[in-house]
């Protein structure tokens, strides 16, 4: 009964994913001033009831706003290094935390464009996959 | 709004206590302040209290009437404050604001906190972050804002790695410090990476200890034979989340010190001395810039002319901040006041400025979605 994998936080994507289905981060909209959020937002909070949210798909490419590498394993459990920062998408005008993946942590530049991908962030203690999203340089 | 003045500060040594319990090092901080005041504790109307990590890291909740009570002070208004590294500046707040507002006149404000973990365990805070699940750690969203401000305003790692040097060599002077030893440069910058660009010496440490002030209105300094230092002004702002702010600067931070400012009349050009949340190297930079102590971008310049030095034109954090002095997270924006009070009145020992007179507190709390949850910025005068 126990699955191999949780994921690292509800509604934040799809997954598994269905035949064919791409990776996509679920956002919402608000109709009114045009805002996006992701995670999603139960309200928007500069219309509040006078927008009404819709869902959306974010794009999956992105742009580094910022990047770091950490050299101390995390308290959650990942180990270092490893590399995390900000990314932009520019066709959904919003900017998302997000953790790098790759052969380099140290490869990862602002201005770079990289594309999302669901996989696995680390282990818990139960030894379940923990299913989160992370971004790639795009080559 | 009735005048509200400080007449007591006390602190525990910052560092590791790890046979000192919470109440203990809060006891000694409130007798501190107590003794300084030379208030007895039936004369406290209310009492607040600043923690952060208690009911996380020592399953202790109810920490302020848990201390107060240590003193003696029960049976009256006790409120516990939680607002990350602004919880001990957040119960000033809802003192000054009892006080000022004519509800009590004379409180009693604490923050209280152990935060000394096994070596080489990071704080797990905000675990139920998303941003914490994926990894984020307080070095790495503030080397995000470092290579941001390195990148729009050419500011340097030896700039950055000079706040270090200049914070540890005040922490020298100071005996509360958590560490008593000067810094080169070069040993901040070769000192173990924890995340680029900032390095161990980059940023604070782990601390336990606990602070302590006592409020009055005007009319209660009247029968005191202390050196009342007047809370000229006092507010707490809260982030905006704007997903998509430059991080160079705070918004939520020069909201707070525009607000300040106002409310006290003054400006930046007038203080003479100030306390700053220096928790890494950039922060204190970025501060200069937030609080007006120069212009956006030009905090790495100030580092390097000298001016926030205790010989400087604006001198900042001569307790030797955070850095130094050491972070025990509810208790650092208490410790910040007690440390600008002993300035103003001219009692700071080896690391006394020359007659102050204005001196400025800012400290800030807790991440939330790139920006900060809370900021406070205080105003001291001693008229
Ligand atoms: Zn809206």
């Amino acid at each position: 009964m126990d699955q191999s994998w949780e994921l690292v936080q509800e509604g934040l994507f799809d997954y598994p994913l269905a035949d064919r289905q791409r990776p996509a981060l679920l956002a919402n909209r608000c109709n009114k001033c045009g805002k996006t959020f992701f995670p999603k937002r139960n309200l928007c909070p500069d219309c509040f009831e006078d927008g009404n949210l819709e869902d959306i798909l974010l794009d999956k490419r992105g742009i580094i706003y910022a990047s770091t590498v950490v050299h101390v394993t995390s308290p959650v459990g990942i180990k270092a290094p490893y590399a995390y920062g900000y990314v932009e998408i520019p066709k959904n005008q919003v900017r998302i935390f997000a953790l790098f993946t790759g052969s380099n942590p140290l490869s990862f530049i602002p201005g770079q464009e990289v594309e999302l991908l669901v996989e696995t962030v680390r282990e818990n203690n139960r030894g379940q996959k923990i299913i989160g999203y992370k971004f790639k340089l795009i080559s | 709004m009735r005048e509200v003045y400080i007449i007591g500060a006390g602190m525990t040594q910052f560092g590791k206590h790890p046979a000192k319990s919470l109440r203990s090092l809060g006891l000694e901080a409130c007798l501190n302040a107590l003794r300084d005041a030379s208030v007895k504790p039936k004369e406290i109307q209310a009492g607040y209290c600043g923690n952060a990590l208690a009911p996380a890291l020592q399953g202790e909740t109810g920490v302020g009437q848990n201390v107060f009570w240590e003193v003696g002070i029960s049976g009256i208004p006790i409120v516990n404050m939680e607002n990350a590294c602004a919880s001990g500046s957040t119960a000033l707040r809802e003192g000054w604001m009892a006080v000022a507002g004519g509800f009590h006149d004379m409180v009693i404000i604490a923050g209280v906190e152990k935060t000394v973990m096994p070596k080489g365990t990071m704080l797990n805070v905000g675990g139920g972050e998303l941003e914490t699940q994926l990894g984020d750690v307080f070095p790495g969203y503030f080397s995000l804002i470092a290579q941001k401000h390195m990148e729009k305003y050419g500011t340097t790692r030896e700039q950055l790695a000079k706040v270090s040097v200049k914070n540890h060599f005040n922490g020298t002077l100071n005996p509360y410090a958590q560490f008593q030893k000067l810094l080169t440069i070069e040993e901040v910058l070769n000192s173990p990476m924890i995340a680029d660009p900032l390095t161990l010496y980059s940023c604070c440490p782990n601390s336990d200890g606990a602070a302590a002030l006592i409020l009055c209105s005007r009319e209660k300094t009247r029968n005191i034979n202390g050196r009342p230092v007047r809370i000229a002004a006092s507010v707490l702002t809260t982030g905006t989340y704007d997903n998509q702010r430059d991080i160079t600067g705070w918004e939520v931070e020069q909201r707070a010190a525009q607000t300040a400012y106002q409310m006290a009349s003054l400006g930046p050009e007038d203080m003479d001395v100030v306390e700053v949340h220096d928790a890494f190297t950039i922060s204190e930079i970025v501060h200069y810039e937030g609080l007006g102590l120069c212009p956006p971008g030009e905090g790495g310049r100030l580092i390097d002319e000298g001016a926030t030095e205790l010989s400087g034109r604006i001198p900042v954090n001569p307790s030797g901040g955070l850095l130094s002095k050491g972070h025990p997270v509810g208790a650092s924006g208490v410790a910040q006041v007690v440390e600008i009070v002993w300035q103003l009145r001219g009692e700071a020992g080896k690391r006394q400025l020359t007659n102050p007179r204005i001196g400025l507190a800012q400290i800030m709390g807790g991440n939330k979605e790139g920006d900060t949850r809370a900021c406070t910025v205080h105003i001291l005068i001693k008229d």
